[in-house]
């Protein structure tokens, strides 16, 4: 296997069809990004969703029994 | 019974604690896996392998476009499995899944569409084709956006779940059915034979780095299809005492962080 | 067998069309009205709609198909009647088929029949009118029953007419595929019984398996 370029302009330029390869590959990775990153986002706000609907009901609770 | 106890692994399975639990586990070594290959199948099929007599570079995009198209088929495929497991089983989890597998697959069959239209500018000197196997495509993308939108159409999880099962179901019975016929209409209409090389009719050197570039795709569609799932498991189960221990600890641990 | 059966959806469906026949027949009047605005739209020059008017009639009665699909069991949802259908001890499948056929000699058959008439304001040559009838009669059959399918699955919701489009229009591509080519292979002079063959063997699978993703559909809207 060889290195198909001789240096990374050309690697760029990719004779002439450059632009359609790049274009390719950056949009597919930014789209295959956003699908790993947009979940993590969702679990994290899943737990500060969580956690704050928690602590109000504690809250609510402990203000019920001190009312008691 | 006996039975019983044949069956318990997959009622385990079923428990979304049991996956959250056991997926997060895994998911370190799955990250690490999916990285790897799509670095180096991207690596090596856009630097080292060799470039088509006929096409030059451009024909470099195959090894997006061509796993991104499998995975975009195969996971309608397991979208529709899972909506069954569901439906047969009432497993929760497989709902889970059904619902995490429709926007990754929509996505997928988005850059399918999008990098076969990038490809075909220099190929054939235009970017949109009505031939089969795009048009096939096209028809794909809109049976996702319609099992999504009937999952988010209804007030009820659970109604909206088997809707979009039923819906996937469908969808998968026809998929054969429509390639053939829009295959059939296109070879009926087909004004030119324009046809791109097919992976068969590739040199060696051409095609392992596409195979890599399929395994790298399974790892990455699995590793997506965990995590929306994870997220999905929370959101659903947010009642569940396990969940909100989770919770707990995870905002004292932010708050030491940022402390 | 009596009155839960096929026949006695049969008749219930066409007698409640026939006392709103206005409504019924809106899905014949839109085929008509569409169809004036090809030529307005396109050309009137007989040989371009003549090149068009295979796909287009196919296209119109598609459409008129779609519209009519939503109310299939919307009525029935509203009045309570859906309810009924459902804990009646025959096969849902009866009672579904009866209401699809119903909807398919309310639209299908008149947009079959009134299919000439069109065919000769778009200049269809002679030869295809035979087989477009034969076409449209068979795929508007088909149309009825898998449209029933996304009627089920939508018949709960409020803005449920646009969704159903969305979710049905890539499950009638096969059949508008075939039925135009059958018009289509006729204009050209060559055997159009081929596709016709296959719009009737894509009829057989769509009566055996679409009464059960109906039944499913509207059982599960009961339980909502």
């Amino acid at each position: 296997m060889k290195f198909q370029f001789d240096s990374v302009q050309q690697m760029l330029e990719m004779a002439g069809h450059g632009h359609y390869v790049w274009t390719a590959v950056l949009v597919s990775l930014l789209v295959m990004a956003w699908l790993l990153v947009r979940p993590l986002q969702l679990h994290r706000a899943n737990l500060k969703f969580i956690a704050r609907q928690l602590r109000r009901e504690q809250r609510r609770q402990g203000a019920g029994e001190k009312q008691q | 019974m006996a039975s019983n106890r044949h069956w318990t692994w997959f009622y385990r399975l079923g428990s979304p604690r049991w996956f959250y639990e056991t997926t997060g586990r895994w998911l370190p070594w799955l990250w690490t896996l999916t990285l790897v290959l799509l670095t180096a199948g991207l690596v090596w099929g856009l630097g080292y392998a060799p470039q088509d007599a006929k096409q030059g570079n451009s024909f470099r995009i195959i090894y997006l476009h061509v796993p991104v198209s499998f995975l975009a088929l195969a996971g309608y495929y397991l979208m529709a499995i899972a909506g069954a497991i569901g439906l047969i089983w009432k497993m929760k989890l497989s709902y889970m899944v059904m619902k995490s597998a429709a926007p990754i697959g929509a996505a997928l069959t988005f850059l399918a569409l999008f990098t076969g239209a990038v490809w075909g500018k220099p190929t054939w000197g235009t970017y949109w084709v009505w031939d089969a196997r795009i048009t096939s495509m096209l028809i794909l993308l809109f049976l996702y956006l319609g099992v999504l939108a009937l999952q988010y159409a209804f007030h009820s999880q659970e109604s909206g779940n088997k809707a979009s099962a039923i819906l996937a179901l469908v969808g998968t019975v026809n998929i054969p059915i429509i390639y053939k016929s829009v295959d059939w209409w296109y070879t009926l209409h087909q004004p030119a034979t324009i046809k791109f090389t097919s992976a068969p009719s590739m040199h060696i050197d051409m095609f392992q780095p596409l195979l890599l570039m399929i395994v790298a795709l399974y790892s990455f569609y699995a590793l997506a299809l965990i995590l929306f799932t994870r997220a999905e498991i929370l959101q659903r189960e947010r009642k569940a005492t396990w969940v909100c221990e989770l919770a707990l600890q995870a905002g004292k641990d932010s708050a030491g962080e940022a402390g | 067998m009596s009155n839960v059966g096929f026949t006695a959806y049969l008749k219930r469906d066409l007698l409640l069309s026939y006392r709103r026949l206005g409504e019924a027949a809106s899905p014949l009047m839109f085929f008509l009205l569409v169809s004036i605005l090809i030529p307005l739209g396109v050309s009137p020059d007989p040989g371009r709609l003549a090149e068009l008017a295979p796909g287009m009639i196919w296209v119109m009665a598609l459409l008129a198909t779609l519209l009519s699909t939503e109310g299939l069991f919307a009525t029935d949802h509203q009045d309570g009647s859906l309810e009924q259908m459902l804990i009646a001890p025959q096969l849902l499948a009866l009672p579904v088929l009866g209401k699809v056929t119903a909807h398919w000699l309310m639209t299908g058959l008149p947009l079959t029949l009134v299919s000439p008439l069109i065919g000769l304001m778009l200049s269809l040559p002679s030869v295809a009118v035979v087989p477009m009838m034969a076409s449209l009669a068979v795929g508007t059959a088909c149309l009825s029953l898998i449209g029933a399918v996304g009627a089920a699955l939508t018949v709960s919701l409020r803005k449920g007419g646009l969704l159903l489009s969305i979710l049905v229009i890539p499950l009638y591509i096969p059949v508008i595929i075939f039925g135009s080519a059958a018009v289509q292979t006729a204009v050209d002079g060559f055997n159009w019984l081929g596709p016709l063959a296959i719009l009737a063997a894509m009829l057989c699978a769509a009566i055996a398996l679409c009464p059960l993703a109906i039944a499913g559909a509207l059982r599960l809207v009961s339980s909502n």
